[in-house]
């Protein structure tokens, strides 16, 4: 393992933010958690970078092979930019005998990415003009609306493949900023 | 305000009181996170503003969910002196009729009502609301609730769980004054310990005794743990426990941390559920403030605090000790136990883990005493469990039920059985631990130890309720692809063997695999199961052994005979609507041949998957309809009439010899065999035909002096003309088929003679006897049972049918009764034992022979016959039923009454049933079934006598005409294969060419149905009832059709 970083350190104004939530979160149980999780949410593209891992390893004392694995370890947590908009679909039990499957696919072929992706239903994809990530969540505990989409931190029940792609669709018209 | 002495708690207990029972109304709209899921903010905001903009004195909150999830939005109406009163399904738009209403006492509209609560125990206290509104059911009388015990959902869905004083107020927080007071920590363990409470997580460890090592354990530094990583795809209880009624977590958490002495509790709740990490939070937050958490709680000199973590989203974080390496800031891998957490736990110190449900529990325990506990629930299992009923279930919710109840009572009473008339096949406990268990046994009670004997475990308490439309092969694969890919690695077995089971699996649905690859599945998993490190890994295996050991034909279907026949692994069939097809025909083709116009490919298409095309068009019961991908836009394609329209297209007209020719060229050389079968109707008729196409010499022999069997002497003419019958059994003649009428097989030609002189013999003889009713009165002229009346009818002969018919049965035996004795001038009714959804005859049959003048009473068995001097039925007594228990059929039991209805008559035409003839399966001295069908090998239909194969009826029982057929052209497939030593059934079709294209735009219309002869004039004849689609709307019907057969897209 080498002394010096393999990429270039976070800019100040992360930095600054970077050690403010370190300094939150201190003291908390699970605290590399909260840290990775808060980090994520203020990042625009809602993923961490290598920097960020790096520098947070720097400021905790945490060696930088234990924050990577914990990183890597925990489904969200993103170790690459994210789409514009996300498509969460559900592949709990309850969502899956009500057809949730068809709903991944259909969207995945919507959105050109079927050919993505080794052929397991756990998914995380993100569309090379990053304006979409379609990914899976093991369950939402929402199992009385299966099947369950959500879109953009909406969730939407007893989805029908239909009313799913005329959102995506208009969605994918919306102009880009 | 902070509460110091009982003073203090008492006034907060009185302002929670004045919260709870205002002096004006006051409604609470459920708003836990399904609620907003299904519009309850809308509500909530329809109710804010319209108060506001009225000044009216109504008091509006939000308050959790009481269980029955779908029929969200619930919201809770209370003026005072009344009862609660529940509302189901309410949308803004009801928010100005319930206003109203509240000023003039009047009800809601009755299609939102759902129950009242008179009074109501929530343990540590008691709430009264008011009696009244006699009309409205009481909510334990709501099917949904009936027999539910409230302990762990006490509080859920009538308290605002972001208020701590109406918490107070129901008699929350007085267990942990209690137990502050007393200052006997060792007996509050001695309590939980004698009330046998059991971890509610699924491992089921006596809490008693983990709490007692914790207490033990060296201290100060120790910890508590709530474990809400409610990961078990499918269960969602501590969801809501915890967003309806976060305090009641908070309170057990304390009393064990007193009594035990650990001064610290974390909560590690998933990342997936923001609003219980939302209200959990603010729930602590306000404990703080009134000194309820903190360093001198309730003023009795005890410190604790509570922290909340979030997870990250890994299901194996809720395996306690992965759960803490992931608190350690590692990843959350599991580690070997021992040292179990009670000795060497978070940071290495004495650590107690439990399950959020089994922390509500606490409360009640210390209020109530364990002898209260312990009255509920099994001898080993005490108390309740909340079970979240989910998946193809017509009421889904969560559920609390003692232990031990059976799922019989969750499936068919609690949740009011299957959705969209599907029969359900399977419930799957325990999340991805535990397994499937197969309707036959659902009288088994729900407990920690029945379910592990059939393979399952009760895990966290889901139970998703599977029909069948869901494959079980699909369900396994499903569930080892989930553990897979939640899998932390650590290990091998795990982390390897679950990717092998996932391969062989995957082969298994895409139709790849073979009868090693079961054998191997099965070691493979036992292997796993065996050696894994951890929780994860060792049940990870379950779904796939209890599938193996409870549906292992279905894995035997996707090995040997390629078929899925739910119509899931789409690898294994060409559409949704062929898979369902008893006759597999390729339907997408002929399709989209006519829609190209060219007839006669359509015909020649449709005629080589299906030999009785236009009588099967006119009767089938069409199964495709149900499976047709339309229906997602607008209605199933009308398969049936446009393959109806497409025979009598060619059938009915000069084209007739010219495709009798083309269906000539595609038979094989002879091939010198001689086949033999027994019995001419559709199951005989299909297998001789296929059989003669294949080049063998097929002799068909049959009772009867015409081919058809119940084609022909069952069905009356005006559904299904003899004419029509006659050109399909023509083009059978001219493939050289022969027939051997008026012969009896088993009388005056014997089996052993049919075997001598044949290389194989097919047995097809149906199901013509009608089963009898043992009831007085039965012996009397004018009983007369319908298949030999039904005979008769076609044959033209005189019927003994008088003026006045009644009927009894539900099939379509009966209904074809019913309409024949219409059209004789009787007047008719049908009496059916249950409702009009359980009948087995096709519901367009039903509906015809309303129109037709026919009656039907429902929930009526026939209970005697009366006749008068001469012996001639006069009358007949029928009892009112109603529905008991569900049987394993997914039907209620009718259950007879007193109540007894006399319906005068001259005739009574039993139609109960039909049955195999016993006599001749007994002489035949072949294998039978305790059901008195023959036995024969599920694939190659073979009896137990070399050679001689059976189908149709008299393998299943009364069925219907393509069922029958299907089995036929199964049978003569097989037995070619066995004569020739090869597989030649494929050759049979020539290649058609033509479009391989979804269409892009396809045809807009709704289903096109015939028209039918107005009801009026059709008892005068027996003209043919329904008159086919025009050759315009069949080409419509085509080019609604998506193609799934279709499968790779160029772009």
């Amino acid at each position: 393992m080498t002394a010096g970083l393999v990429t270039a350190p976070p800019r100040s104004e992360d930095r600054d933010l970077i050690d403010r939530i370190i300094g939150e979160q201190a003291g908390h149980t699970g605290a590399l958690l909260g840290i990775l999780a808060k980090l994520q949410d203020h990042n625009r593209d809602k993923y961490l970078p290598m920097e960020t891992l790096e520098y947070v390893a720097k400021r905790t004392g945490i060696p930088e092979s234990q924050v990577y694995s914990v990183a890597t370890f925990f489904a969200l947590f993103n170790l690459d930019p994210q789409g514009k908009h996300t498509v969460a679909i559900c592949r709990g039990t309850a969502c899956h005998t009500r057809g949730s499957r068809a709903l991944l696919e259909r969207v995945k072929l919507q959105l050109g990415m079927q050919e993505t992706g080794d052929g397991a239903d756990k998914v995380a994809l993100t569309t090379p003009d990053r304006r979409f990530t379609i990914r899976t969540v093991a369950c939402f505990g929402q199992c009385a609306l299966a099947p369950v989409v959500e879109i953009d931190h909406s969730i939407r029940g007893h989805v029908k493949e239909q009313a799913l792609i005329r959102e995506v669709e208009a969605l994918r018209r919306e102009r880009v900023r | 305000m902070m509460i110091q002495d009982f003073a203090a708690f008492s006034a907060v207990r009185e302002a929670g009181l004045a919260k709870l029972l205002p002096g004006k109304p006051r409604i609470a709209v459920g708003m836990g996170t399904c609620g907003s899921g299904n519009g309850a903010e809308a509500v909530y905001h329809a109710f804010s503003s319209e108060i506001d903009a009225r000044g009216l004195a109504v008091q509006l909150v939000p308050v959790g969910c009481f269980g029955f999830c779908a029929e969200e939005p619930l919201v809770n109406v209370w003026v005072p002196g009344h009862p609660l009163l529940m509302l189901h399904r309410v949308q803004p738009n009801h928010v100005d009729g319930i206003l109203n209403g509240l000023g003039h006492g009047h009800l809601p509209p009755p299609e939102i009502v759902l129950c009242k609560i008179e009074e109501w125990d929530h343990l540590a206290g008691h709430v009264k609301y008011g009696t009244g509104y006699p009309d409205v059911p009481n909510w334990n009388e709501v099917p949904f609730f009936d027999g539910q015990v409230k302990i762990v959902l006490r509080n859920c869905g009538l308290i605002n769980p972001d208020d701590i004083e109406e918490y107070i107020a129901i008699g929350g927080y007085q267990a942990l004054y209690k137990v502050l007071i007393d200052q006997n920590p060792a007996g509050v363990i001695e309590q939980i310990k004698a009330s046998k409470l059991r971890g509610r997580g699924g491992a089921g460890f006596l809490t008693g005794n983990k709490w007692e090592f914790l207490a033990k354990a060296a201290g100060p530094e120790k910890y508590l743990v709530c474990n809400a990583d409610e990961g078990d795809p499918g269960a969602y209880m501590n969801r809501n426990e915890i967003e309806s009624d976060p305090h009641s977590l908070l309170e057990g958490m304390m009393i064990a941390g007193y009594v035990t002495g650990a001064p610290k509790g974390i909560i590690y709740v998933r990342a997936e559920y923001p609003l219980a990490v939302l209200r959990l939070e603010r729930a602590i937050e306000q404990a703080r403030a009134y000194g309820v958490l903190g360093d001198n709680v309730l003023g009795r000199g005890f410190k604790f605090d509570i922290e909340t973590v979030e997870g990250a989203g890994a299901f194996v974080c809720g395996e306690e000790t992965a759960l803490i390496a992931s608190l350690e800031s590692h990843a959350g891998r599991p580690r070997s136990r021992p040292p179990f957490p009670a000795q060497k736990g978070l940071y290495g110190k004495p650590t107690n883990i439990n399950n959020v449900e089994t922390w509500y529990n606490v409360a009640p325990i210390v209020s109530k005493g364990p002898a209260w506990f312990t009255e509920i629930g099994s001898a080993k299992s005490a108390g309740t469990k909340v079970f979240s009923l989910v998946g193809k279930i017509r009421n889904s919710g969560l559920v609390e039920m003692p232990l031990g109840t059976p799922l019989a009572k969750f499936i068919y009473d609690i949740g009011g059985g299957g959705t969209g008339g599907r029969d359900i096949k399977a419930v799957q406990t325990g999340g991805p631990s535990g397994g499937c268990i197969p309707v036959e046994m659902f009288e088994t009670p729900v407990d920690y130890e029945t379910l592990v004997q059939l393979g399952s475990i009760m895990g966290s308490g889901g139970m998703v309720v599977m029909d069948e439309d869901n494959c079980m092969v699909d369900v396994a694969r499903y569930f080892i692809e989930f553990t897979h890919s939640e899998s932390c690695g650590k290990c091998i077995p795990c982390r390897v063997g679950l990717d092998k089971a996932l391969q062989k699996l995957n082969g298994f649905t895409l139709g790849t695999a073979s009868q090693e690859d079961l054998a191997a599945l099965d070691e493979l998993c036992r292997m796993v199961r065996d050696t894994s490190l951890c929780g994860l890994g060792q049940s990870a295996p379950n779904p796939v052994l209890t599938s193996l050991r409870h549906f292992r034909h279905e894995f035997e279907d996707h090995i040997l005979a390629k078929r899925c026949r739910a119509g899931v692994c789409e690898d294994l069939a060409l559409s949704p609507c062929e898979n369902s097809c008893p006759l597999h025909m390729n339907i997408p083709r002929f399709l989209e041949l006519y829609k190209e116009g060219r007839i006669e490919d359509a015909f020649l298409s449709v005629i080589l998957d299906n030999p009785l095309p236009a009588s099967t068009g006119r009767v089938c019961q069409h199964p495709c309809d149900n499976r047709c991908r339309r229906a997602a836009l607008d209605e199933a394609v009308n398969t049936r009439d446009v393959h109806r329209r497409i025979a009598d297209e060619v059938l009915l007209s000069d084209k007739f010899d010219t495709m009798v020719d083309r269906v000539l060229e595609r038979r094989q050389e002879p091939t010198g065999h001689k086949v033999a079968i027994v019995g001419a109707g559709p199951t005989g008729l299909t297998c001789a035909y296929y059989l003669a196409l294949l080049g063998h010499g097929v002799t068909v022999y049959d009772s009867r002096p015409e081919a058809g069997g119940m084609l022909r002497y069952a069905l009356p003419e005006y559904r299904l003309p003899k004419a029509v019958l006659d050109k399909e059994i023509e083009l059978i003649e001219r493939l050289g088929v022969k027939f051997e009428f008026n012969v009896n097989v088993g009388d005056e030609l014997t089996l052993n003679d049919v075997g001598q002189h044949h290389d194989a013999v097919f047995l097809a003889i149906g199901t013509w006897k009608e089963a009898w009713v043992y009831l007085p009165g039965t012996e009397l002229t004018g009983v007369i049972p319908a298949l030999p009346f039904l005979e008769a009818m076609s044959r033209g002969e005189e019927v003994p049918v008088g003026k006045n018919v009644v009927v009894i049965g539900g099939g379509n035996a009966a209904i074809d009764s019913a309409r024949s004795a219409r059209r004789l001038g009787a007047d008719v009714t049908v009496v059916y034992r249950r409702e009009r959804k359980d009948m087995p005859a096709i519901p367009e049959e039903v509906e015809a022979a309303e129109h037709e003048g026919a009656k039907v009473v429902y929930l009526a068995a026939p209970h005697r016959i009366l006749g008068d001097k001469n012996g001639q039925v006069r009358a007949i007594e029928v009892v009112r039923t109603k529905l008991g228990e569900f049987d394993t059929s997914g039907r209620r039991r009718p259950v007879p009454t007193d109540e007894v209805i006399r319906i005068a008559c001259d005739t009574v035409i039993l139609a109960v049933g039909e049955k195999v003839d016993p006599d001749f399966c007994a002489a035949s001295g072949l294998t039978i079934k305790e059901a008195g069908t023959l036995e024969v090998d599920r694939y190659s239909l073979e009896t137990s006598r070399e050679r001689f194969y059976a189908g149709g009826d008299l393998i299943t029982g009364a069925s219907n005409v393509s069922n029958a057929m299907g089995i036929g052209k199964k049978a003569a497939r097989n037995i070619d294969k066995r004569l020739m030593a090869e597989e030649r059934f494929a050759s049979l079709m020539p290649a058609f060419g033509y479009l391989m294209e979804v269409p892009e735009t396809p045809g807009e219309s709704g289903r096109h149905v015939p028209a039918e002869m107005p009801a009026a004039k059709r008892v005068q004849s027996y003209a043919e009832v329904s008159l086919g689609l025009t050759a315009a709307a069949a080409l419509e019907e085509t080019t609604r059709c998506l193609r799934c057969d279709v499968r790779s897209v160029e772009r």
